[in-house]
């Protein structure tokens, strides 16, 4: 991965350790919220998106192209789409709770990203704005998954806490957001990554129509297309059962459920199943 | 006798509800009160604190033995026998009275350990004792100071934070589950005093859908028009459930009534909300211990607000030793400041600062004084020196007149003006 450059590992290590620093403080603000621990965690996290925009752009112009065709360069961004929702959400919504939850999946995304090997230069048929689009969508959907899945388990510990009545006004659990905003929230990151992976998945299917069609017609019948569209066709059941006011501690469980799914699709079935269609 | 902060009063720990009602004071009454002990002499400045919990008075005096004439004064003034307020008395001088009324103002000293309504009080009595001319410099910082510790414990501390009363906590529920209170639909079980003050609280909250259901119809319907609601007819109290985000319970029934058996067709696949917070707080029961069954429904009774309101005042208590230290360390910066405003000390630090200036111009024009002789030098210094002395005689002489309150009001004037407490 240090093939790229010097500047992209610098970038990379200083955002990996501005995520580091920034989950440390989080998880400290959790514990003892301390407006300066809270305030210092925020601007750490948005100096690591930054840094780790600047990994992906200077790798971009090594590879002369997108820089996450391959799986380093996609749990980049991966962990780059995890901390800008972690800082939207947080701006929104005033609130600090959700970054000790978020950053951390951000951080370990970076880090494995250290230790895979890069897929080296990118072939002539990934260059073109298609492909970005395609990538880039799914990417993130899966990043509005994750979130969707922090969203709900946090929904199901508060839910947990509330049953058991003790603890729930003070302590870590006190400043969790209310289960309302939790709920809403997992539904509308459901609803982005329904739509962000359809889009991503049709843009993927008129690429591969075009460059796969005649060197891989059996591409239709890859294991990794039908994860995908077995995520797509499992979220889109839960966002409308959710929009139609099903319990939401179900759907609690579904969005958490599904995010398996995502992990699935993105690991096991990617790297040992699909043929066609792997990262490397 | 130089004069002195001094405070006596009458609170919760040490008079009975009885006598702090008797020694209660209104706005009139305690300027009245301020009045007479100015007119008496035994104060030259002061501000009286009333709340249901305590009645004291802070000011200067310069009698010998305050304590005695305040005592005296209130008793004729309250007509209470004075043996009883000696006993009952707290009091204090110097850094006591400034300590005291630091932790009254951060609620250390309240009956309910950390409660804010104190700070407001603290700031009225202060408020008043300006109006009526009797908060002057000593007073008006002494109270200041003591908001200002009030804000920064509450600020740094967590000790007003959670809330230890039964409504407080089911608002406190309502916040964790709901993310606005005024969104809320909210069913009431009852027609009780109970009922009445939460529709109160509730419409005062911005809560636009409420619900009443009770035994006796036109008791629903009385309150539903008060506050702008609806009626539920009794007997479907239960489906009403499937379309509402929190039911307040409090009939007066000996059976529950609403049962898990009644719920279950409500709250299964039909209901098409969020969570449903259930408040019981009925003695016995109303609502069925086994409706916590459901998904998404969490249900408090007395006991569990209660039990809530025990975890809070226990965490409470975790921070007083910080507290206290914000309370030391406010006092000793007023002390800091009261020590300053001894004419003396205030003349010698305003001296000093003078002769730092004259010392600096001289500093200044170094160059251009060394073109004179020696002897003209000499003469320019002198000149400087007398000069200085001639600007500090008037303020030397008026730092020294007047009464005690007097001396320190102009001390904290030159002080203020000379901006002798820091900065040049």
């Amino acid at each position: 991965m240090f093939g790229t450059g010097i500047a992209n590992a610098l970038f990379g290590l200083v955002a990996l350790l501005c995520y580091a620093g920034a989950t440390l403080l989080y998880v400290v603000w959790l514990r003892h919220p301390q407006a300066s621990a809270g305030r210092t965690a925020t601007v750490l996290a948005a100096l690591g998106a930054v840094f780790n925009f600047g990994f992906l752009y200077v790798r971009s112009l090594a590879l002369k192209t997108v820089p996450y065709s391959d799986l380093l360069g996609s749990m980049a961004l991966f962990g780059l789409f995890l901390a800008a929702m972690a800082l939207i959400l947080e701006a929104r919504h005033h609130d600090r709770s959700l970054g000790a939850f978020l950053m951390p999946v951000s951080l370990l995304f970076l880090l494995l990203s250290f230790v895979l090997p890069g897929g080296g230069e990118a072939k002539p048929e990934m260059r073109g704005s298609i492909f970005a689009f395609h990538v880039t969508m799914n990417m993130l959907s899966y990043s509005a998954f994750a979130v969707a899945c922090a969203l709900s388990l946090l929904y199901l510990v508060l839910g947990r806490q509330l049953k058991g009545k003790r603890h729930i006004l003070n302590g870590p659990v006190s400043r969790l957001p209310s289960l309302s905003y939790l709920e809403r929230a997992a539904r509308t990151s459901i609803g982005v990554g329904v739509v962000s992976l359809a889009s991503g998945l049709t843009m993927g299917f008129l690429w591969a129509y075009r460059v796969w069609q005649e060197q891989h017609p059996e591409w239709l019948l890859d294991a990794k297309i039908w994860g995908s569209i077995a995520t797509l066709a499992f979220y889109l059941w839960v966002f409308v059962r959710a929009h139609r006011g099903a319990a939401p501690g179900t759907t609690a469980k579904l969005a958490v459920a599904g995010f398996v799914l995502v992990l699935l699709s993105y690991t096991a079935v990617n790297l040992f199943f699909s043929k066609v269609h792997s990262f490397t | 006798m130089p004069p002195e902060i001094v405070f006596v009063g009458w609170n919760h720990q040490g008079a009975d509800l009885d006598l702090r009602a008797r020694l209660a004071f209104t706005p009139e009454t305690a300027r009245e009160a301020l009045e007479g002990l100015f007119r008496e002499r035994i104060l030259t400045e002061g501000a009286v604190v009333s709340t249901c919990n305590r009645a004291e008075v802070y000011g200067v005096s310069e009698v010998p033995d305050s304590f005695e004439a305040l005592a005296g004064f209130f008793s004729r003034f309250h007509s209470v026998d004075v043996s009883v307020l000696r006993e009952k008395a707290l009091s204090g001088h110097g850094e006591a009275t400034v300590r005291h009324l630091f932790r009254v103002a951060s609620g250390l000293d309240s009956m309910v350990l950390g409660e804010a309504q104190i700070l407001g009080q603290i700031r009225e009595a202060h408020r008043r004792a300006a109006e009526a001319g009797t908060a002057r410099a000593v007073t008006s910082r002494l109270f200041q100071s003591a908001l200002e510790c009030g804000k920064r414990v509450r600020t740094e501390t967590s000790l007003g934070a959670r809330p230890v009363s039964v409504p407080g906590i089911a608002l406190s529920l309502v916040g964790r589950i709901f993310e606005s209170i005024e969104e809320c639909k909210v069913l009431l079980l009852g027609a009780g005093e109970t009922v009445e003050l939460t529709a109160r609280l509730l419409a005062d909250d911005g809560v636009k859908q409420i619900l009443f259901s009770n035994r006796s119809p036109e008791k629903a319907k009385a309150l539903a028009t008060h506050f702008h609601g609806w009626t539920v007819p009794w007997e479907e109290r239960a489906k009403a459930f499937a379309d509402v985000d929190i039911v307040l319970s409090a009939t007066g029934a000996t059976e529950p009534v609403v049962t898990a058996a009644m719920l279950k067709p409500v709250l299964g696949r039909s209901r098409r909300r969020g969570p449903l917070l259930i408040l019981d707080l009925a003695v016995p029961r109303d609502i069925e211990t086994e409706v916590e069954g459901f998904s998404d429904v969490y249900r408090y009774d007395l006991d569990a607000l209660g039990e809530l309101a025990c975890d809070n005042a226990k965490d409470r208590m975790t921070d007083v030793p910080h507290a206290e230290r914000i309370v030391e360390d406010s006092t000793q910066k007023f002390l800091g400041w009261l020590a300053g405003l001894s004419h003396v000390e205030t003349l010698k630090t305003l001296r000093e600062r003078l002769e730092k200036a004259r010392l600096d111009e001289i500093e200044r024009y170094a160059s251009k004084l060394s073109r004179l002789s020696p002897e003209d030098r000499a003469v320019v210094e002198r000149m400087t020196e007398t000069l200085l002395h001639k600007i500090l005689h008037n303020p030397t002489i008026g730092l020294k007149e007047g009464d005690a309150s007097e001396r320190l009001t102009r001390a904290a004037v030159v002080r203020a003006l000379f901006r002798l407490d820091g900065g040049e």
